[in-house]
């Protein structure tokens, strides 16, 4: 909180105006040729809004096969999001609670993961999945998204945890609790906002995934929306009434997620940012 | 948990640990393991060549091509990203009616799926239809049809434009938390010494945030020079190579003509880039908690 003049203020405040539109007009526009009729030509200059704004590219977007990526989508991500969150919420626990030197060099190795570049990585987890017999199900992509969203997931939820005492936990033993009645009957209700954070995190990251999926994926019945909406860009040549549509579509899951869970999100992650 | 509780720590591990290890670890080896072997899409089993990809690759006139790409691309995205996130942050920090609002919508194009940005912002560059060349029609700046991503002069700066846009907003969210970090006293006492509001900035805000700078940028250094998404759906590194960086050039050689040797020779230097910023990043971390332990 600074105050400013008013000089100062007008200057910010138009700062703020410039930002807006920065961040707003492409998603306006967006939504602007989503609703633009078929018939309706693209005028140069663009028109900013259609004269008569129509729902019918939204109903020609949601084309079966696009019912199947949103289905895919949907299963991975939420495997992904259950999964993760689980084995982080494990593996955070004991990083913040058993400080041995092997224990902290595990630590430091899963921490240093989460920059790990996946396209150089691709081809033997590629061929992993190959000998596996995974590739094109959901068990391949759901594997390598729980892989690579862990790390973050356990920062996060360390940074959160190490900010309940550990007296907490000794309060709980003399109480008679075990170890495991103690994480997940003091320790784990405690940490519902930072469960929110990460969940929201991987929900995220997974959601919009593209590389594995467009490289593990060959059959149309399992893409998910990333590759799905690529796809269709190739297929029809660009109609792009439909495909601002389906990106509309594809958008709104996870903004609204985002926007409920917010406040949480953003502690969360600056949390585990600030912490390092 | 107690000592006699330490087996129990393992076992919480064990479940993070084996993908981790799997599929990120081993993978690592299995590249440069990989460089040594040739394949193609004609003789797709694996025949052992020694260095001779490497020899190929640097014989190539591509590979610069696509390093000096890549550090255009991840020099530029990575400078303006945090330049532009520090000013938003420094901009939102203040409390104006509409800070609130604003702090929740500048996360809206990170939150925005990759794929989905990009064709936006494809859109957004068209020559016929996009709204870049309307605009610049309507205040007389252009005749109109400028194609942006298909000219070799203009296509890597369109693509870090719309890069900059859909990253910016992650640095503002970890600069808004640390400049909330920063000590007020420290603050007021330089303000009551005169200095102005830029003086404060750079001699006690800036040097306050040092440490979570440099890992800001050493991250986003790392993500942008790994990003495959934007890159992929706006020109496929085209024309003529103009936007290929390593992930897209790496996905074209091992899923596009199932080179997997070639493609891990690239994979063998972005691990090499890696490893450089992830050295930088434990020596700023560490020299980060030597200092706070010096303030005690």
């Amino acid at each position: 909180m600074r105050r400013s003049s008013t000089l100062g203020r007008a200057v910010l405040a138009l700062g703020q105006i410039m930002l807006a539109l920065i961040i707003l007009v492409p998603f306006f526009w967006m939504v602007s040729v989503s609703l633009k009729p078929a018939t309706e030509p693209f005028a140069i200059p663009a028109r900013l809004w259609p004269d008569q704004p129509t729902l019918e590219n939204y109903a020609t977007a949601f084309r079966p096969e696009f019912r199947i990526y949103f289905l895919n989508s949907i299963v991975v991500s939420l495997s992904t999001v259950v999964i993760t969150v689980s084995f982080a919420l494990l593996a955070a626990y004991t990083f913040t609670r058993t400080q041995t030197r092997l224990i902290l060099i595990c630590m430091s190795l899963v921490i240093a993961a989460q920059m790990f570049p996946a396209s150089a990585i691709i081809i033997p987890i590629y061929k992993l999945m190959r000998s596996a017999d995974l590739l094109n199900t959901y068990a391949s992509l759901i594997l390598a998204y729980i892989t690579v969203t862990l790390p973050v997931a356990i920062w996060m939820l360390r940074a959160f945890m190490a900010r309940l005492p550990v007296e907490l936990d000794e309060a709980a033993a003399i109480d008679g609790c075990g170890p495991l009645r103690t994480f997940f009957a003091v320790i784990l209700p405690l940490c519902r906002p930072g469960i929110a954070a990460t969940a929201v995190f991987v929900l995220i990251v997974t959601w919009q995934e593209f590389l594995f999926a467009l490289s593990f994926t060959s059959t149309r019945e399992m893409r998910t929306l990333p590759v799905g909406i690529n796809d269709f860009i190739g297929q029809y040549g660009i109609r792009y009434g439909e495909l601002m549509a389906s990106s509309v579509l594809i958008s709104l899951p996870v903004v609204a997620v985002f926007f409920l869970l917010q406040r949480q999100f953003v502690a969360g992650l600056t949390a585990g940012a600030l912490r390092g | 948990m107690h000592k006699r509780n330490r087996w129990l720590a393992w076992v919480f591990l064990v479940p993070a640990m084996i993908p981790v290890a799997i599929l990120m670890y081993y993978p690592m080896v299995g590249t440069a393991i990989e460089s040594f072997y040739s394949t193609s899409f004609i003789n797709p089993n694996p025949q052992f060549v020694g260095l001779e990809l490497y020899r190929e690759l640097f014989a190539s006139g591509e590979f610069g091509t696509i390093v000096w790409n890549s550090c255009i691309w991840t020099v530029f995205v990575v400078l303006f990203q945090n330049l532009f996130g520090f000013a938003v942050a420094l901009l939102l920090d203040r409390e104006l009616p509409t800070s609130g609002l604003m702090r929740s919508l500048v996360l809206l194009p990170w939150v925005l799926p990759g794929v989905v940005a990009a064709i936006l912002w494809r859109f957004m560059y068209d020559p016929q239809l996009g709204l870049i060349n309307s605009f610049l029609v309507r205040i007389g700046l252009s005749g109109g049809g400028q194609a942006w991503l298909a000219e070799p002069a203009t296509a890597m700066g369109a693509a870090i434009v719309a890069a900059i846009w859909k990253g910016f907003p992650f640095s503002t969210i970890v600069y808004l938390a640390a400049l909330q970090n920063v000590d007020r006293e420290q603050v007021e006492a330089a303000t009551i010494d005169g200095a102005g509001a830029w003086r404060r900035l750079i001699h006690v805000v800036i040097p306050s945030m040092r440490e979570v700078i440099v890992i800001n940028l050493v991250l986003t250094t790392m993500l942008t020079f790994n990003y495959f998404d934007m890159i992929w759906v706006l020109t496929r590194g085209g024309p003529q190579n103009a936007t290929h960086i390593f992930p897209t050039k790496i996905y074209e050689l091992g899923f596009g003509q199932f080179r997997f040797g070639e493609a891990a020779t690239y994979g063998v230097f972005s691990i090499l880039v890696l490893a450089v910023l992830l050295a930088l990043y434990f020596l700023a971390r560490s020299a980060g908690g030597r200092r706070s332990m010096a303030r005690g």
